[in-house]
This record gives C-alpha cells, structure tokens and sequence, in this order.
C-alpha cells in the first residue's frame, strides 16, 4: 500500500524584492510503501530540506502533489495543518528541538496534550515507549542534564508517541557522536521492523546504509535510488559511497 | 593596525545593538536631565530670597539624593543586562582572535561614545526642561515675581562628574565580566541550561508572612502619630513579603498547579504553567522591582496630588481667623498696634472684617479624665500617648465672650464652660490644681474658632466667670517658660486680592513687631505662602519622581520583553514544528505576557488599598482630613497609571510579537 506519494514536486524561492530566483527542487517524483524505511541523501543544497519541509506541511511547493495516505497535503486548509501534522507526522529533529522548558516527560507529551488527549492515556502510551528506547531513568529529567544521544531518544519517543503514520528525520545523527548515532539507527532499524514508515534525510552513509531503500537528489531532481534487496549493512554502505562519489564526480555514468 | 578602528568597531556595535543601546542612552539622558534640573534648581539663588523656601530647600535636596542613588541603580542594572545579551558577540570577537584588552579597549570606546552622546544631550536637555520645570515649580508654589533662571555651571559640573562615576563604574564592571570568562563561556552566556528554579517554602511563608505583618500593620494604625511612626515599618515589611513572595511563592504555586495532573496536561495550560515557572525564575526580582517602584509611584502621586488639592481646606484648620495678633496684657499697647493696623490697611486700600478682641490666657496640661495636670504621671506612657493626652487649653472671661456672642449668660466663681474643638468634653466637673470647678454646659461654637478634628491631644476653651479666676488659673497652671502675665487678642479677616493681602501682611508684621517685638502674629497670608512652598514641593517633588520611576518602570519591562522575544521565538517554533499552530501560539503569548505584565500592576493595587489606611492617617497629620479626597486622588493616580502600563504593554507586546514571528 502507497503510504506517501510525491508527484512533480516543483519549489523556486524568489528573494525578498524580487529578481533572483532559485529553483530548490525542479521535478520530484517517488512514492513511500506502508512499512518502508527510506534515505533521502543528497550535498547541502541539494534540495533535501526543501523537500523535506514540503513534506512536514511546513512549506508548500510551487506546483506539484503530495499524497500522505491518499489525501493531498499540499491543498489543506491552513487552520487544519497543525492538527494534520500532529495527527499523522512525527518528527526528529538534528538538533533535537526539546523545550528546555519541560522535562523530558513533559516534552514527550507535548504532541498529546496539544492534541488535548487525556492523562491515563499519554502515561498508558508512554511506558511501553520509554523502555524500547531505553529512557525510563531520565524521564523526570531536562534536557540540559541527559546526553546528546538521549535527548534524540527523547526526541523520538515525541515523535512516535502520537503513532503518526509517517516519521520523518532531518539528519537525526548529525548531532550525535558515533557511538550515539549508531545506538540510534538501531533504534530506528528496530521501530521500522515493527512496521513504522520512516523517512529519514541525511548525508551520513552510515545513516543511509540501515534504510532499505536510498534515494539520492541532486539539484533538486532525484538522481538514483538504491534498493537493499537482500544487502548487508555494510553491502549498502559501500554501495551507497560508491553512488556519492559518482554523484560527485559529476555522475555520467551510474550503474 | 589603524588607530581609528577600535573607536570605529565600538560605534558599529552601537549602531548594531541599536534597539537596546538606544532605550540605555535615553535612560541615561533622562537620569541626567532629572538630577541636573534638581541641582539646578537647588542652587537657584532667587529661590533663596522667597519666603518659606527652606523647606522647599530641603525637599529638594531629598529630591537630588533620591535621583542619585536611583540613577546609580537603574544605569547599572540596565547596563548588566545590555552586557548579558552581547556575551555572545564578545565570546565571538575573541575567537576570531581580538585579546581580552582589545575587547576591553572597544568596551571602553563604547562607553565613551555613550557618555559623550548621555551627556551632551543630558545637559542640554537639562538646560532647556530645566528651565520649564523652574516656572512649572514656581507657579505650583504659586511664586508670582519671576525669577531668572541661569545656565547653572555648578550644577552642570557636579551633573558631569556625578555620572563620569557612574559611567566609570559600570565600564569597570564590564571589564571585570569579560575578564572572568572564557570565550566559550562568552558564547554561551545567553544560554546557559535552564534549571528548573527550587521552590522554598520556608521563603514563601516568610513571605506571607511578613506581607501580612505589614498589611496588619496598616490596618490596625489608629492615629497619625502611630501612622507616622509605623509606615515605614510596614513598608519594609511589605517590601520583604513583596520579593518573597514573587522569587518563591509564586513558584511554589506553580508547582502545585503543575503537580496536579488534570490541570497541567491540558493545552492551554501545559505551555502557560511550564513557560511562567521558567519564567519567573529569571525575572522575579525585575517583577518584584516593578511591583514596588510601581507602589512608590502611585503612594507618592497620591499623597502629593492630596496634599496639594487639599491644602485649600486644610488652611482653615490651622487659622480660624485670617490674622490673629496676640500680645501680654499688661506690656503691650493695644491702642498703639491699633492704629498701626490702621494706616497700613489704609496704605494698601485693605478692608478687615470680623475684628474680635479678647483677653485669655494660654497653656498646656496633661489631661487624665477630669484632672488637668502639670506634669504627666503616668510614667510608662510611651510618645505617643504622650501626645495624645497634651491639651492645648484657652481660657477666656464671661463678659469678653458674652460681648463678642452679644449673649448674657452668667457664671458662679466656681463653675465654666467649655468648648472643645475635638470631640465633646463628656465631664461634669474640671479640676486644675487642688480647684475642681463645675462645667455648666457644653458649648456648640465659638467666634474664635470652630469644630474640626483632633489627631494629636485636644484643645478646649474655657470660658471663666472673670479676669481673676483667669488669673488664679493660670498661675496654677503656667509652666516656666509661658509668659507671665495673661494675654490679649485681636483677630480679624481680610478681604482684597492675595497679592496685596500679601504684601500687606510682611508690611504689618514689621510694622507692629517694631514697637513690640515680644508679640505673636500669626497671619493665614504669610502661612499659605509657606504651605504653598511646602506643598508645592512636595508636590513638584512627587511628579518628578514619579514620572522618573515610571520611566524606570517602562524602560525595565521594555528590556524584558526584548530579551525574552529572542529566547522565546525559538520555543514557539519548536512548538509550532511540533503541531501548534498559529493562533494557538498567538494566545500562548498574549496569556503569558498579560500573567506577567500585569502581576505587579495588581501587585501594586493592592499594596496601595492596602497603604489607604495608612496614607489618610498619615495626611491626617498634616490635617488633610477629607478621605473622599484623598481616596479620588488615589483612584485618578491608580487610573493613569494603570493607563500609561498598559500603553507600554501594548507597544512592548508588539514588538516582542514581531519578534517571535
């Protein structure tokens, strides 16, 4: 089943007075199967945050459709899009985006209470979700006394927590250190074969490399993507820098 | 390196702080210009040739001490939190390789340039509104004859070197910041990781505590002696209560709200408690500071704004009769001061009306119940009660009342009657020395004088059956220092326009204590002058200040909501990202700058109604009796000031929303 469907998605930024226009993204077209676990990779300036931004609802493109569970997100009404996205997206964040504010519990809730759910329910929903991430200690915690790899821990419980239909991550281990970021792509490894759809954007291979499936855009069309199929992790590593350096080098020949 | 480029980064800096150094620069030229009109108008020296302008002097100076230590304050905990908000473009200059003494070196250029462009602007400023405020004081103390004004170099001197301190030491506090840190620490300094603030309770029942102290105090005071005595003790009982109170109580109340689940996890909540704790930790002391410099502004408005409208009522309680002239019986040529008082009323074309002369005699006693003594008794009677019991009492012959009243009543040698301006006498009999003497009836008025209300002591007349009881009565009861021998009055109104009646009253005065420089002239003309001064300082004096705090006020809440639009904007996008949406965040916002805001607004109110008791007792004092006025001046400062509050809040609302968005 089609979770996600991208068609033709175009963006061009004008600046503020006019005059310069740049085109993020010129034609992108793919589509997310229910349970899959995608990698966007793409340079800086690729388009990648664009596109990823247009997905979360936080931007509308220039033309183009984007199908989340059969419905056009792109044509929802304005008063309706926070509860859109807080229905049916999660998000992990680079930087984690806690409120310094609340401890880590409350940050977690932050989507539920907003979504006016009552008590019983978040804590029922929090339990099972604090130990697969193994955050149970540090719950009553803040942000700013938990690791870095904790607070993206954190950060995910937030997102899974309102059971969106789609999770999409924005570089999750660009933060982390290596140990950290691999504590969490198992994470994610693990919530996807319980049959979460991820998407995650990154340019770290090795966060590629867990996905099953690696598209890869370059000035803002999508370039190549990469199937697992039956590959190792490492198989899809070495798969995955052989693409990049293609990529770089100026990509005529690919496969 | 071009030696210019020190100076010219530190004037980049400027330009680029901009929305902070601007409101700073015109803090300090505010500052300036207050303590140099003060100073200058201290020292004015045609201020000295007025009457009365001794206590005008003094109030002022009150004025020049309080402007200083207020500016001292106020420059430097607005400079500390201009120097907060730039640790990270200080921590940025040092790791792109400026050392500590180049980061101090453009410190210093800043400084200079901001007290060059303060005090240039400040003295003109003060030069020109000092001016203005000169005739605006002279005309509140109703002063008819102008006055130069002069450019006061004194003041400009002791204006320059007043803040080149103050400047100096905010400059070396700056220096003393950068000097502690690292660069990192510099570029964290905005940010530091938030703890979440501990609550103590022990803090918030001082609190309440010591809040209720000090209402109780105001309550329970009775007399304007007590009020007097103990407003200041409240005050800083209120004062303490007020910083416990918002540092801890209000964030053990927070917490309570927080741990009760239902409450908290509701959206609209949720943000507001979790924002307000975070928030009160960093800004419980400024609240608290609003709260009180608030309270000192509508006190001091009101007790001012009061006095000042009231005095027109209060100058009848001091004299009954415009002109009292009152002189020992037996030294004093009656016939003489007479004729003086005639030909000065013919000089000026003054009419006099309601002349009454009598004998009497005066002195103090020490009333306990019926018994009026010399000496007081009662030896653990504290001060005040010591002034409650002093009696002022008048003794005056049958036949000169019964002239002056056209009545015919009639006295035995033992017997009198009484008039008491306070409250009724209530005693059958009135005994002074070993004589008790028979009070025949109560009287209802008086022509010398009338009704009104007592606040320290009584004051009773006494009419006796004739100048030899008078006499022996006296003699009794004299102390060593009153005269010797019993007195005689002539009182009389005055009709003309104030400035002759004016003139015609120095004119008299030197006139009659030529020839009898022993007796006592009291005139309401020459008073009013004096009150007017006394008045109409204090009044100045209020507005002034008042108008100073307010600013203090408006610049502190300014501040706040600029550095918390820039820390907040990035909660509300995590918060936006993570699906809220706009107009919910739009509400969040109003609901906590409004909590905020208006916290020490209601904070102060309270204090003030609180305060009321206090302040009419204490105006009492002054014999400023009518509450209904003092309760319209009251509610007209708390109405403006509630007015000018929310106007900044709506102009500082903006711009933080602009911020966040």
């Amino acid at each position: 089943m089609r979770l996600l469907e991208v068609k033709n998605l175009k963006k061009i930024y004008t600046t503020r007075f006019g005059g310069n226009q740049v085109q993020a993204l010129s034609n992108v077209s793919f589509s997310v199967e229910q349970g899959e676990y995608v990698a966007i990779m793409g340079e800086s300036g690729s388009g990648k945050t664009t596109l990823l931004n247009i997905l979360a609802s936080l931007d509308k493109p220039t033309s183009g459709e984007v199908f989340l569970d059969g419905k056009n997100i792109v044509t929802i009404k304005d008063s309706e899009i926070s509860a859109f996205r807080r229905d049916n997206l999660g998000f992990v964040f680079q930087d984690f985006n806690l409120l310094d504010t609340f401890s880590i519990q409350d940050n977690i809730f932050l989507p539920l209470v907003l979504a006016q759910k009552n008590y019983q329910e978040m804590n029922s929903r929090l339990g099972p979700l604090a130990k697969r991430l193994n955050i149970e200690e540090i719950l009553k915690k803040f942000p700013y006394e938990v690791s870095g790899g904790q607070k993206q821990r954190a950060a995910v419980a937030r997102a899974l927590i309102t059971q969106p239909k789609l999770v999409l991550a924005d570089e999750p281990t660009g933060a982390l250190d290596s140990k950290a970021a691999m504590n969490l792509l198992k994470i994610f490894s693990a919530i996807n074969e319980l049959g979460q759809t991820i998407l995650i954007v990154t340019h770290s291979v090795a966060a590629a490399s867990h996905a099953n499936r690696v598209l890869f855009i370059k000035d803002g069309e999508i370039y190549n993507q990469i199937y697992r199929g039956s590959m190792s992790n490492d198989d899809m590593y070495q798969k995955i820098s052989y693409t990049l350096s293609v990529l770089a080098s100026g990509g005529e020949d690919c496969e | 390196m071009n030696k210019f480029f020190y100076p010219r980064l530190a004037l980049v800096n400027l330009k680029k702080n901009g929305n902070t150094y601007i409101p700073y620069i015109l803090t300090c030229i505010g500052s300036i210009i207050a303590f140099y009109t003060m100073v200058s108008i201290h020292s004015n020296k045609g201020l000295d040739q007025m009457p009365g302008s001794i206590n005008l002097k003094t109030i002022l100076f009150l004025g020049i001490i309080v402007i200083g230590i207020f500016a001292v304050i106020f420059l430097f905990y607005t400079n500390s939190f201009l120097i907060k908000r730039r640790k990270k473009e200080l921590g940025l200059y040092s790791i792109l390789g400026l050392e500590k003494k180049h980061i101090a070196r453009v410190l210093f250029y800043e400084t200079v340039f901001v007290t060059v462009i303060s005090l240039s602007l400040g003295l003109i400023g003060g030069i020109l509104i000092g001016k203005l405020l000169f005739l605006l004081l002279l005309n509140i103390v109703h002063f008819k004859s102008p006055l130069s004004f002069h450019i006061d170099y004194w003041g400009l001197l002791i204006t320059t070197g007043v803040f080149l301190v103050i400047f100096g030491l905010t400059l070396l506090t700056n220096f003393l910041q950068v000097k502690l840190s690292n660069p990192i620490d510099l570029l964290k300094g905005g940010q530091h990781g938030e703890k979440e603030p501990k609550s103590s309770w022990i803090v918030t029942v001082i609190g309440l505590v010591s809040l209720g102290a000090g209402y109780g105090i105001a309550l329970s005071v009775k007399t304007p002696l007590e009020a007097l005595m103990l407003f200041f003790v409240a005050v800083v009982f209120v004062i303490i209560g007020t910083y416990a109170l918002f540092i801890s109580g209000s964030i053990t109340l927070l917490k309570q709200l927080k741990k009760n689940k239902k409450f908290y996890y509701q959206s609209r909540n949720f943000i507001s408690v979790s924002g307000m704790i975070y928030r009160m930790k960093q800004n419980a002391v400024g609240l608290a500071n609003i709260c009180i410099l608030s309270t000192m502004v509508l006190v001091t408005l009101s007790t001012t704004v009061s006095l000042y409208v009231g005095q027109e009522g209060m100058r009848r309680d001091f004299y009954p009769m415009d002109v009292s002239i009152i002189g020992e019986a037996g030294n004093t040529d009656f016939d003489e001061v007479k004729a003086l008082l005639e030909s000065e009323k013919e000089k000026l074309m003054v009419r006099s009306s309601d002349e009454i002369s009598f004998d009497l005699a005066r002195f103090r006693a020490f009333q306990e119940g019926s018994h009026f003594l010399k000496d007081m008794v009662d030896d653990e009677s504290t001060d005040a009660r010591y002034y409650e019991r002093i009696s002022n009492i008048t003794l005056i012959p049958l036949d000169d009342y019964n002239r002056l009243t056209g009545g015919n009543k009639s006295l035995a040698e033992n017997e009198m009657l009484i008039f008491s301006v306070g409250d009724n006498y209530g005693q059958a009999t009135i005994v002074f020395g070993d004589q008790q003497y028979l009070i025949t009836e109560q009287l209802e008025a008086i022509p010398m004088d009338f009704k009104k209300t007592q606040d320290m002591g009584q004051t009773y007349y006494l009419i006796v059956k004739d100048d030899a009881v008078m006499e022996a009565v006296y003699q009794t009861m004299k102390n060593d220092d009153d005269p010797q021998t019993t007195l005689h009055a002539l009182m009389f109104n005055l009709d003309g326009d104030e400035d002759t009646l004016n003139t015609f009253s120095a004119n008299l005065r030197t006139a009659v204590t030529q020839s009898n420089p022993d007796i006592n002239i009291q005139n309401l003309y020459e008073a009013l002058t004096e009150l007017y001064f006394f008045f109409g300082g204090f009044l100045f004096l209020g507005v002034f200040l008042g108008s100073l705090f307010m600013m203090a006020t408006v610049l502190i809440i300014y501040f706040k909501q600029i550095s918390e639009g820039y820390e907040d904007s990035e909660r509300f996008e995590i918060m936006e990202k993570v699906g809220m949406d706009k107009t919910e965040v739009k509400k969040t916002i109003r609901k906590q700058i409004l909590m905020v805001f208006f916290l020490p607004l209601a904070g102060a109110i309270v204090h003030v109604a609180f305060a009321f008791p206090v302040i009419t007792k204490m105006l009492a004092a002054f014999r400023l009796t009518n509450v209904t006025l003092i309760f319209l001046c009251t509610l007209a400062g708390v109405v403006v000031y509630a007015l000018v509050y929310t106007g900044v809040y709506l102009l500082t609302a903006r711009s933080y929303y602009k911020m966040i968005h």
